[in-house]
């Protein structure tokens, strides 16, 4: 017969675990203002939303209709319109995001300090405007009878005549994708320029007296250093990507013609104008899913030893 | 101690709550910007007049626009947090909240003033109820929608020619004169059919419907008949003249793009005007612009313009006490001997009582009182047709189809078959 030998249990005294509770208690109630308001703002409309997707939920109703709004969304031309747009908007917003602002912060987190802080402002600039002041500027820029960019078009010899940029299909996506890459460079090139600046400088002394060329030392030694940044600018950028929505709301109602209608538009619509809060709650849901399988293959991708 | 304190601080806090009590019934206002009913500062004024008659009542006021004052009040709905009293027009207060249940029966205030609204315009009576008979609404002031012509550029162009002075109105034949006369004048472009979102799309429906005397819907608001033959052979024109340049088409702007390109003079006529349009827009005026308001052409020369009106509707929220200080409030804005003209003033449109008269008269805004002449043309209010909200988005989302050159009888069915959901 054999006995196994199990490790012998630590001794806590009535007093320590009393101190250990107290500990727990105070931790708990620093976190409570905060739990309490994710609970409150994040998870209840969540789980609120998951609900009402399952409802005819208007001004006049609130009846059970199961997966009624999943199958008309999915039947609903408008919707697969407005999805083909997030995902294009996504696919060219996000790469390009990322490589201009690493191209930026790259020239930029070498100079002096006070060139740096400069052009951090002038990138960042954007971000903090206020969304409205932007797109004013912008559609006083793409107007189609005085615009500045059909003026200098123009003189270049580019266009002989005015083009209607947000009123035609063919580039109205494109001028809300240009708008939102200049509102969404700033916050990954201020995050870059920190994240090359703190890369081991003795790393790439070492490899460039071994020979390694700026490629090589970029590749091997800053890229991984930074990659956990790029992951963190990657998925922050697809969110705020997936949820373009005031630039379309000021611009173009999701027009002409559909060709800038986005996922998020589209739910504000359903919502808020026709009063279909369930129909809106079940886009809601997809596009939350949606969103978690973009994030989750990123983060997939952008796997590090250390990230 | 310690007790006596706590005490003493609970008693400081809710005395005001209990001097509110005593004294005041507090209730909530909520207007849309109409004319001077979205400025704090002539509002303030009229709560000031009202508080020294009723110094009961306390008003408080939230001023909403149209980008995103209908979000504010859908929310407040499910929130239960709507206001007392609501601003607005018969589309939203009887034919979207007061269908949906939200608002209160306001029949009893139109108990010594219907006969006075009726004498003013039948039509308002009529779109201030439900089917059953019951009243959303009670209305304060009414106009007529209409289109502006740059005067001195159609004197330039030899243009005058094509239009009544007189009457303010035009054929559909003189219209198409009218820029064939520009556009050799070289005042291109135009004008422009906006179609970017549904900001002022009374002024593309008006102009669509009275090209060939069509009507926007059934006579008893069922359904929506664009696809009309009168109104189809319209949209045609339309289409035609986009297509050999002599008119733009423009889904990148809304009204008030419009009304900004041609206040600068960029084109020579406008689709959205009325007479608070030319109040607040006197000032952003190019030198070279003389605005001259226009009836909308029609075959007949004798148009069917749009109107607009708007009034106060009570939400119901469920307190007696709020219910009667918000009815004693709007029955004083609108009907007191002292009051009743200045409340339309603020405005800048027309009394909807024809005890009141002509208003403007001797004023500051004498020439408000030149768009009068356009009321003998109030056509029928079908703003309150059912599904009208989903009928806005799919009526210009109709107009940008038409102009990257759908079909038009096909893409009007589309849009009746959507609109009339």
């Amino acid at each position: 017969m054999t006995t196994r030998a199990f490790p012998a249990r630590r001794v806590v005294s009535p007093a320590m675990r009393a101190a250990r509770r107290r500990e727990n208690i105070a931790a708990y109630l620093f976190m409570a203002p905060s739990l309490v308001f994710f609970l409150g703002f994040v998870i209840f409309p969540m789980g609120m939303c998951l609900v009402t997707s399952f409802f005819n939920y208007t001004m006049t109703d609130f009846s059970w209709i199961g997966l009624a709004n999943y199958v008309e969304m999915f039947q609903d031309a408008i919707f697969g319109k407005a999805l083909v747009n997030t995902i294009v908007i996504v696919l060219v917003s996000v790469p390009v995001t990322c490589m201009f602002s690493l191209w930026v912060a790259s020239l930029i987190y070498k100079m002096r300090d006070r060139h740096t802080s400069f052009f951090r402002c002038v990138f960042y600039l954007p971000v903090v405007t206020g969304s409205v002041a932007v797109t004013v500027v912008w559609k006083w820029i793409f107007n189609n009878y005085y615009g500045v960019l059909n003026y200098v078009f123009k003189n270049l010899g580019l266009i002989t005549r005015n083009i209607n940029w947000l009123g035609n299909p063919d580039y109205a996506l494109a001028c809300i994708i240009t708008i939102l890459l200049t509102t969404s460079v700033g916050q990954p090139i201020v995050l870059y320029v920190s994240a090359l600046s703190n890369v081991d400088h003795s790393l790439i002394e070492a490899a460039s007296v071994d020979g390694a060329t700026n490629m090589q030392v970029f590749w091997k030694i800053k890229w991984p250093q930074v990659m956990p940044t790029t992951l963190y600018i990657l998925v922050i950028t697809t969110i705020n990507s997936f949820q373009c929505f005031a630039l379309i709301q000021l611009l173009t109602s999701g027009g002409p013609n559909n060709s800038t209608q986005t996922i998020m538009y589209y739910i504000y619509y359903n919502a808020f104008k026709l009063s279909r809060y369930g129909y809106g709650s079940a886009m809601g849901i997809i596009l939350a899913i949606i969103i978690a399988v973009f994030s989750a293959i990123q983060f997939r991708l952008a796997k590090t030893d250390n990230g | 101690m310690k007790k006596l304190i706590a005490l003493f601080l609970c008693l400081i806090l809710a005395l005001p709550a209990f001097a509110l009590a005593d004294d005041q019934v507090e209730i909530t206002l909520w207007t849309y910007p109409i004319g001077s009913w979205g400025n704090a500062e002539t509002v303030d004024g009229i709560i000031k007049d009202f508080n020294a008659v009723h110094p009961e009542i306390k008003v408080t006021v939230q001023y909403l626009d149209y980008q995103s004052g209908d979000d504010q009040v859908t929310t407040a709905i499910e929130a239960k947090t709507t206001p007392d009293i609501i601003m607005e027009g018969p589309e939203r207060l009887v034919a979207n909240w007061g269908a949906a249940g939200k608002m209160l029966d306001i029949s009893d205030l139109w108990a010594d003033t219907k006969d006075d609204i009726i004498a003013a315009s039948a039509a308002v009576e009529a779109a201030c109820k439900n089917a059953e008979g019951v009243y959303y609404e009670y209305p304060l002031c009414m106009t007529t929608h209409c289109m502006v012509i740059n005067y001195n550029d159609f004197e330039k162009a030899g243009a005058l020619q094509y239009i009544d002075e007189e009457k303010h109105t035009w054929t559909t034949e003189g219209f198409l004169n009218a820029l064939d006369a520009l556009n050799a004048a070289g005042f291109a472009p135009t004008a422009v059919v906006y179609c970017g979102g549904q900001g002022g799309d009374q002024g593309t429906r008006a102009l669509v419907t009275n090209l060939y005397s069509g009507q926007f819907t059934a006579p008893d608001h069922s359904a929506y008949t664009m696809d009309s033959e009168a109104n189809i052979k319209a949209l045609q024109l339309l289409q035609q003249l986009v297509n050999d340049g002599k008119l733009d088409a423009d889904a990148g702007i809304v009204a008030g793009d419009e009304i900004a390109l041609f206040c600068n003079s960029t084109i020579s006529i406008g689709f959205c005007w009325n007479a608070s349009a030319a109040v607040s827009n006197k000032a952003s005026l190019a030198e070279d612009v003389k605005v001259f308001p226009m009836a909308f052409p029609s075959d007949d020369g004798v148009p069917e313009l749009q109107g607009g009106i708007w009034g106060f509707g009570l939400f119901d929220n469920g307190n007696e006490a709020k219910v009667a200080a918000a009815k004693t409030f709007v029955k004083w804005v609108c009907d007191d001997p002292a009051q009743a003209a200045k409340s339309v003033y603020a405005s800048g449109f027309f009394p909807t009582r024809a005890s009141l008269g002509d208003i403007y008269a001797g004023t500051d805004k004498a020439e408000n009182g030149e768009y009068a002449i356009f009321m003998p043309y109030l056509g029928d209010y079908y703003q309150v047709t059912p599904n009208w909200a989903a009928q806005r988005t799919e009526w210009w989302n109709l107009l940008q189809r038409i102009f990257a050159g759908g079909d038009v009888a096909a893409e009007v069915a589309v849009y009746c078959q959507n609109a009339n959901k």
